[in-house]
């Protein structure tokens, strides 16, 4: 019977379609359940109806379908627990870091467990990914991806995305 | 509590309905924008705005489909005018007025917001988990919809006039929205969902928080008479679920 570990090995291979980060690193997986040749992964989307889900459980079944001894591969989306920024690795957010994405603190505070109030325009505690220079910009809250914001830094003059804190 | 019993299923799907409906109609209409929006960043904004309100309708049809094995597709497309159940504000025809398109915005993101944070409440736990977690999502649409109160209202005469007129416009379709879903009492007395008072008057709080200072004013009255939530819809909905259904009603089981 496949291992756990071969099959994390496996997974930690995979990208994320939109980002430079393994959906490991990212945090995506909950969960690996085997029973005999039967592979069960469940999933923790990143945004509700994330439009990448597809294409991830695709690559996740024929990667894992490879994989000696295992006959059936199935991927489960679940909410529970919620997926946050929080489950991104070190070793995900250099990566991203790397690639001009900042991704917020582990631990911060997350803005639905506030009351409602404004968004601050600008928010010198977002250091840039280029230069770590706090003098940054939020351009944008929607960015590229439903999952990212556009940022300025006002040192290095570059654009930079961050990823939204849920 | 992961069991739902039988006599709780229809109106359940029917408070259900009513927060996909919302979601998909404001989807569609804010879609409207992508391309044409006043700048670059309200253009991404719009668009992605629209994105999550079709996503989280999606995940609310999905959340039907468990009870009642329905195909979401089917249910989002292919019913009659009167079984939708949106309040018919999120189908309103903008004319492309980004004034009129704010407003709606703003009207409905903060009753989808304390909507759904009422809802993550439920004891449904499927539900719950669900609401709760598009709850951290909505949140980003009422910060991103409070900056444009704020710019607007405090920006030029110009700007503050054009949005109060357009706050007026749709003040009579906001009220709609608290129209009560058919069964949602039942939901209430079985335990499924829990009353925490009157939705309206938390509505009125946290509007009149955010328009604080900007100097504009809403006056929303409380829900009377038969809407959207009941399926009496009007000419405005009507258009929009016409231009929703065209590629379903010419081939049903195309696959998307």
């Amino acid at each position: 019977m496949v291992a756990t570990p071969e099959i994390f090995d496996v997974l930690q291979t995979i990208p994320d379609p939109e980002m430079p980060i393994s959906i490991t690193d990212l945090g995506l997986i909950e969960g690996v359940e085997i029973s005999d040749s039967a592979v069960h992964i469940k999933l923790l989307p990143t945004f509700i109806g994330c439009f990448a889900l597809p294409a991830i459980a695709e690559e996740i079944k024929q990667k894992l379908g490879e994989i000696s001894g295992v006959e059936s591969v199935e991927v489960e989306f679940i909410y529970e627990p919620h997926w946050s920024t929080d489950r991104i690795t070190n070793a995900g957010r250099a990566s991203l870091a790397k690639h001009g994405i900042a991704v917020p603190e582990s631990g911060s505070p997350c803005p639905s467990h506030h009351e409602i109030e404004t968004v601050e325009l600008t928010t010198p505690a977002i250091p840039c990914p280029w230069c770590n220079s706090h003098k940054t910009t939020l351009k944008s809250p929607f960015g590229p991806t439903r999952c990212k914001s556009i940022y300025f830094c006002n040192e290095c003059r570059q654009p930079f995305e961050r990823m939204k804190k849920v | 509590m992961n069991e739902l019993d039988q006599k709780f299923h229809d109106p359940l799907i029917n408070v259900l309905l009513c927060v996909a409906d919302d979601k998909l109609f404001l989807g569609h209409r804010n879609s409207d924008w992508t391309g044409i929006a006043p700048i670059l960043e309200a253009d991404i904004a719009f668009s992605s705005l629209a994105q999550d309100d079709i996503a989280h309708a999606s995940a609310f049809y999905e959340l039907i489909h468990s009870i009642n094995g329905q195909n979401p597709d089917q249910i989002a497309f292919g019913r009659n005018t009167d079984a939708y159940r949106c309040a018919d504000i999120v189908a309103q025809d903008d004319e492309f007025n980004w004034a009129n398109a704010i407003a709606r915005q703003f009207y409905c993101n903060v009753y989808q917001y304390l909507w759904l944070q009422r809802l993550s409440n439920a004891t449904w736990a499927p539900l719950a988990s669900l609401a709760n977690r598009i709850c951290a999502e909505q949140a980003i649409h009422v910060d991103h919809i409070t900056t444009w109160m704020e710019h607007l209202g405090k920006g030029t005469e110009d700007s503050k006039e054009r949005l109060q007129t357009a706050l007026d416009l749709y003040a009579p379709s906001a009220s709609m929205m608290f129209e009560a879903p058919e069964g949602i009492t039942s939901l209430f007395e079985g335990g499924i969902l829990i009353n925490e008072g009157c939705l309206f008057t938390a509505w009125n709080v946290c509007v009149d928080n955010i328009l604080d200072g900007t100097g504009l004013t809403i006056a929303v009255a409380p829900c009377t008479g038969i809407g959207g939530r009941n399926g009496k819809h009007d000419a405005d909905f009507a258009h929009a679920l016409s231009e929703l259904q065209e590629v379903f009603s010419t081939d049903p089981l195309a696959a998307w």
